[in-house]
């Protein structure tokens, strides 16, 4: 149905109709498939990344200038990048490691090209929050680097970083929806290939309906979580 | 009680603030006997915070020597390090807890750096803090807790692997007159049940007289008096200590 031929509130009430919900379950399923094979990718290489800014700084626990920089450099290239542009310049890459430049594992490539160095910087600045006496007094105790990272820091930051991680999911989504009109597949796709090309407005507002209700449910879940903790350590 | 159990020779250090070098410590010479509790006391900037945090090295000094029972700590690599900073418990002035841990959990992390088993450690935290008088506090977080509870917990935590040394680093600074009261009395009781050498920077002056033994008093990088407590209320010789007295005396009398 397009707008171009029914009222706004026709269009509105057949965006819940059972023929439009056809076509857009199964793109959910490519859409979740997508975010989340790629946010575990962001959550590992995005803490592993961050973890090593944060330790080869110049107050870290093990300064490394060289490391430290290179890789801020590295990460700030990709950050620069419009997520187009990532997801164009991805495609010969998917080419050659996966064989094809479309479909789903194509487009997790392009997420965790953009949202690896995007989640690592919000790892860092998380732990550069942390309150520098807490590491001092680990320091003190005669605690090695690792369990500093590990039990004193990584622990203690936890709540901020479970929210740098729902920012990075609700990112991911987005950026699935992008990937769509790229060959991706999912909910994207089909709010581009009906909703734009062939003026289907009931589709459109059934993806819109849909990534809504999935970044409000991210949003409520990883907030819920960071307050549950809070809550138990009595910090609010 | 003549045994000079902490020696601190001529330790220089600086801070390159903006390219420029500032010398924060100009030559410290102090000695601290077993078992008393010694104070040092100078207005905010005088390097207190930065000489102690040199004596377990959180700072590195530039020169000089620092010895703790014979061992020159100065002089130690990164693992005899970590071994000799359980000797010395330290506690801060915002306690420095770990707040994604309970109570009995804190003190339990000293212990478990050591490699000591499962059960004797928990016994010892249990032990440590029924001695600060916080065990029905133990399965709290320390966000419940109140300031004073909080330092105690820092004391217990300090003092779990029985440390020969104690650091407070303007450890009753941020507690009200009568918890630092309290704090001032617990340490008082571990020093003198457990023979636990003391070094205490404040720039609380009531707080060296309640508790110390000796002093020192520090004014830009340097000491310029050293002394019993007693010989310094009654005479100071330096201008800093004096006009240290003359403050003490003035809230004193108001």
């Amino acid at each position: 149905m397009s707008l171009y031929k029914y009222s706004f509130w026709d269009v509105l009430l057949h965006s819940f109709s059972a023929e439009v919900w056809a076509q857009v379950v199964p793109a959910i399923g490519e859409t979740l498939y997508m975010v989340i094979v790629s946010s575990v990718f962001v959550l590992i290489f995005g803490i592993i990344l961050g973890l090593v800014l944060v330790v080869t700084a110049d107050d870290g626990l093990t300064p490394c200038s060289p490391i430290h920089n290179v890789l801020g450099v590295i990460i700030n290239c990709f950050r620069s990048l419009p997520q187009v542009i990532i997801i164009i310049v991805m495609l010969p890459v998917a080419r050659a490691l996966i064989g094809k430049s479309y479909g789903s594992n194509a487009c997790i490539l392009s997420l965790i090209a953009s949202c690896v160095p995007f989640f690592a910087r919000l790892v860092e600045s998380s732990l550069l929050e942390l309150d520098k006496g807490k590491i001092e007094a680990a320091k003190a105790m005669g605690s090695g680097n690792a369990r500093i990272l590990f039990r004193i820091m990584v622990p203690e930051s936890l709540p901020s970083l479970i929210r740098a991680f729902t920012n990075a999911v609700i990112i991911v989504i987005s950026m699935t929806a992008l990937a769509g009109s790229f060959g991706a597949g999912g909910i994207g796709y089909i709010a581009v290939t009906y909703g734009y090309t062939r003026y289907n407005h009931d589709l459109l507002f059934a993806t819109i309906v849909v990534l809504i209700v999935m970044v409000q449910l991210i949003q409520m879940l990883g907030n819920g979580i960071s307050y549950m903790i809070l809550r138990k350590r009595h910090l609010i | 009680m003549s045994e000079n159990f902490i020696e601190v020779k001529d330790l220089h250090k600086s801070f390159r603030v903006k390219k420029e070098s500032l010398e924060v410590l100009k030559g410290i010479d102090f000695t601290v006997q077993k078992g008393e509790i010694f104070g040092i006391v100078g207005f905010s900037g005088a390097g207190k915070s930065t000489l102690v945090r040199c004596i377990n090295r959180l700072e590195e000094p530039d020169s000089g020597k620092i010895l703790i029972d014979g061992r020159d700590v100065t002089a130690l690599n990164k693992n005899e390090l970590n071994t000799e900073r359980r000797k010395i418990g330290m506690i801060f002035q915002q306690f420095n807890l770990f707040d994604s841990m309970t109570v009995r959990q804190n003190v339990l992390y000293p212990l478990k750096l050591t490699g000591m088993s499962n059960r004797d450690a928990e016994k010892k935290a249990d032990e440590m803090l029924s001695l600060v008088g916080l065990s029905e506090k133990s399965n709290a977080y320390p966000g419940e807790l109140s300031g004073g509870q909080k330092q105690r917990v820092g004391i217990a935590r300090a003092l779990a692997n029985d440390p020969e040394v104690l650091l407070s680093d303007e450890a009753t600074s941020a507690l009200d007159p009568q918890t630092t009261l309290s704090v001032l009395d617990l340490i008082k009781e571990i020093n003198k049940k457990l023979g636990l050498t003391v070094i205490l920077i404040t720039h609380e002056l009531e707080v060296i007289r309640y508790a110390c033994d000796r002093m020192a008093v520090m004014e830009n990088g340097r000491l310029v008096e050293t002394g019993t407590v007693k010989e310094i209320f009654e005479t100071p010789k330096s201008e800093t200590a004096a006009n240290f007295i003359n403050v003490f005396n003035k809230f004193r009398s108001e």
